[in-house]
Order: structure tokens, then C-alpha cells, then sequence
């Protein structure tokens, strides 16, 4: 019978959010490392698009509304780089309009989480956008 | 005609700031209106865009405290904060001339632990964190208060009510298909 000494080895997957509220991204962290994710933060698009080259996350989480780059311009800015062409990113936001929904589809995002979020909702959209 | 009614009465709309709510507005005639027990309202004006806001909510349920990591009880909060936030800046409001006003957050009896005092420390703390000036607070006491606020004038009145208001401490929840997850 084998013993499974070391367990199953798994790095932390790395997860960018991007929101202007610091208390939005508190909370997130908060939800995001008790599901033994790896958190970096970013206060808006353009601040995301400076941390990306340093970060390199498996996933972006980002809010709609922000000022200096919402988060239509981020996804847009980053779908048509070449190195994050393939990221996840998923939005969170309070919007709730189909025409924002479809403008962040057509934008290239992977999903639409509307705030306030539940955490294992969240967690399990995570894992599977990331497999 | 009175030097009062600069507005005619008439076209003066007082709308109901119910619990859950957030409300924005740039119109003269509209005033915002609520009674506090332990739940706090909070009223956000821009002076510059002649933009007011309020809102009035209550934290989460404060019996499960143990084992879940304090900040995820304020979400409910926050949620309204955010709210808030996103209503005003959609009438014109700027965010870095956002000034607030705290209300509410009475111990209205014994046996509901310190909720009111958590409700306060919630907007304080997350005014502070957002680095919105806190202009001015009536908060505490063991009375209920009715809070008058017309948003494009950014003037607020409290006054201390004698009738309970109707406090069944409703925690509300979000709706059950709230954080729905769509992957495209």
C-alpha cells in the first residue's frame, strides 16, 4: 500500500485584481487567499497594465467602473497585446446591463460576476476558468 | 408666500431611503428621507456637481462572527457603499470630491449586541480607507433618528424620533441568485 508522503504539489495560482475601492479590494483579498489563491492588487486599468509586467498572473479579476482606465479600455488593451491575449479575465461589477455584459464579451472577457459576490461562486468560477 | 417656499411645495418629491438602498440625485426638489434605528445611513454630496447621495443599510448577521474572517461581514456594507459610490458618479459626481455624513448605528435594546456600534465603525473605517472626508456625524445614542437630505444642496437635518421606527432587524440578504457567475 502506498502512502502519499508529499502530497500532490501545486503552486499558488497567481490572480490580479483591479479595482479602484480599496475596501473592495481587501474584501477580495480577504475571499481570494482563504481559497489559497496568490493576490496583487491594482487600482485601475492603467495601474493593472504597469503590475502586469511584473506580475504575470494566471487571472485578472477586474470592476467596470474606475477612473484613468475602466475596465472595458483594460481588456480591450490587454486582448490586443500578444502576451496576454490568452489571460482569463473575469469582470466583477454591480452593473448588471446586458449592453455592458455584451460590451465586455465582445471586449474579449471570460465571465461577468455581479457584486456583491458570493465566495464559493467566485472560487469555483476561478477554478474552472483555470482548470 | 412665505420666505420659506422658494419651492412650491407642490413639486417637492420626498422619496423613502429604504433599507438596502442607495439613492442619488442632482434635482432641487427631491428630498431623501429615512429613520435610523441601529442602521446607519450615509450621505455623500459633491459640491461641485451639486451632487447628493444616501444610503441605509445594516452590516451582516452578527451571530456567525466566529470562524469567518471579519471583513467578509461587512460585505453587505461595502456593497451599499459601493453603490452609493457608483450613483453618484453616474449624476456627474467626481470621486475625489466626495464628502460625506454619518448617521444612525442606536443600541435600540438590549440583547443585539453592539450591531449599531459596528455599523458605525464599518462607515468610518471604510470612509477612511476610501479617503472620503467625513464632514460631520450624529451616531450612537439608544434613539432612533429620521434623517432629511436634499442631495443637490448637499443639506442634511437629523432629528431624534420618540416612535421605534418599524425594527425587526430584516437582515437582508442578497438575493439568492446574488455573485451569479456567467463565463462567456
Amino acid at each position: 500500500m502506498f502512502i502519499a508522503f508529499f502530497g500532490e504539489e501545486k503552486m499558488s495560482r497567481r490572480i490580479l485584481t483591479v479595482d479602484d475601492s480599496p475596501s473592495m479590494r481587501m474584501l477580495l483579498r480577504a475571499a481570494l487567499t482563504e481559497q489559497g489563491f496568490m493576490v496583487f492588487e491594482a487600482e485601475d486599468g492603467v495601474d493593472a497594465l504597469e503590475k502586469l509586467e511584473t506580475v504575470t498572473p494566471d487571472l485578472v479579476i477586474t470592476d467596470i467602473n474606475m477612473p484613468r482606465m475602466d475596465g472595458f479600455g483594460l481588456i480591450e488593451a490587454l486582448r490586443s497585446g500578444q502576451l496576454c491575449a490568452g489571460l482569463p479575465i473575469l469582470v466583477l461589477t454591480t452593473e448588471a446591463s446586458e449592453e455592458k455584459k455584451a460590451r465586455a464579451r465582445n471586449a474579449g472577457a471570460t465571465g461577468w460576476i455581479v457584486k456583491p459576490f458570493d465566495r464559493e461562486k467566485l472560487g469555483a468560477a476561478i477554478r474552472r476558468v483555470l482548470h | 408666500m412665505t420666505a420659506l417656499s422658494q419651492i412650491e411645495p407642490s413639486q417637492i418629491r420626498r422619496l423613502t431611503v429604504a433599507q438596502g438602498d442607495s439613492l442619488a440625485s442632482t434635482d432641487p426638489n427631491v428630498i431623501f428621507t429615512t429613520v435610523l434605528g441601529s442602521c446607519v445611513a450615509v450621505c455623500l454630496y459633491d459640491g461641485a456637481a451639486s451632487v447628493g447621495g444616501m444610503n441605509h443599510f445594516l452590516l451582516a448577521d452578527p451571530a456567525p462572527l466566529t470562524g469567518e474572517d471579519a471583513r467578509l461581514l461587512n460585505r453587505y456594507g461595502l456593497h451599499s457603499m459601493e453603490l452609493l459610490i457608483n450613483a453618484m458618479l453616474k449624476r456627474g459626481a467626481a470621486r475625489w470630491g466626495l464628502k460625506a455624513r454619518i448617521y444612525g448605528g442606536a443600541t435600540m435594546r438590549e440583547g443585539l449586541g453592539d450591531i449599531g456600534t459596528r455599523n458605525i465603525e464599518f462607515a468610518r473605517n471604510f470612509l477612511a480607507n476610501e479617503k472620503i472626508p467625513v464632514l460631520g456625524e450624529d451616531v450612537g445614542g439608544a434613539s432612533a433618528r429620521r434623517i432629511d437630505f436634499r442631495p443637490a444642496a448637499g443639506l442634511s437635518r437629523c432629528k431624534v424620533v420618540s416612535a421605534k421606527p418599524a425594527e425587526k432587524i430584516i437582515i437582508k440578504k442578497p438575493p439568492a441568485s446574488t455573485g451569479d457567475v456567467e463565463l462567456f
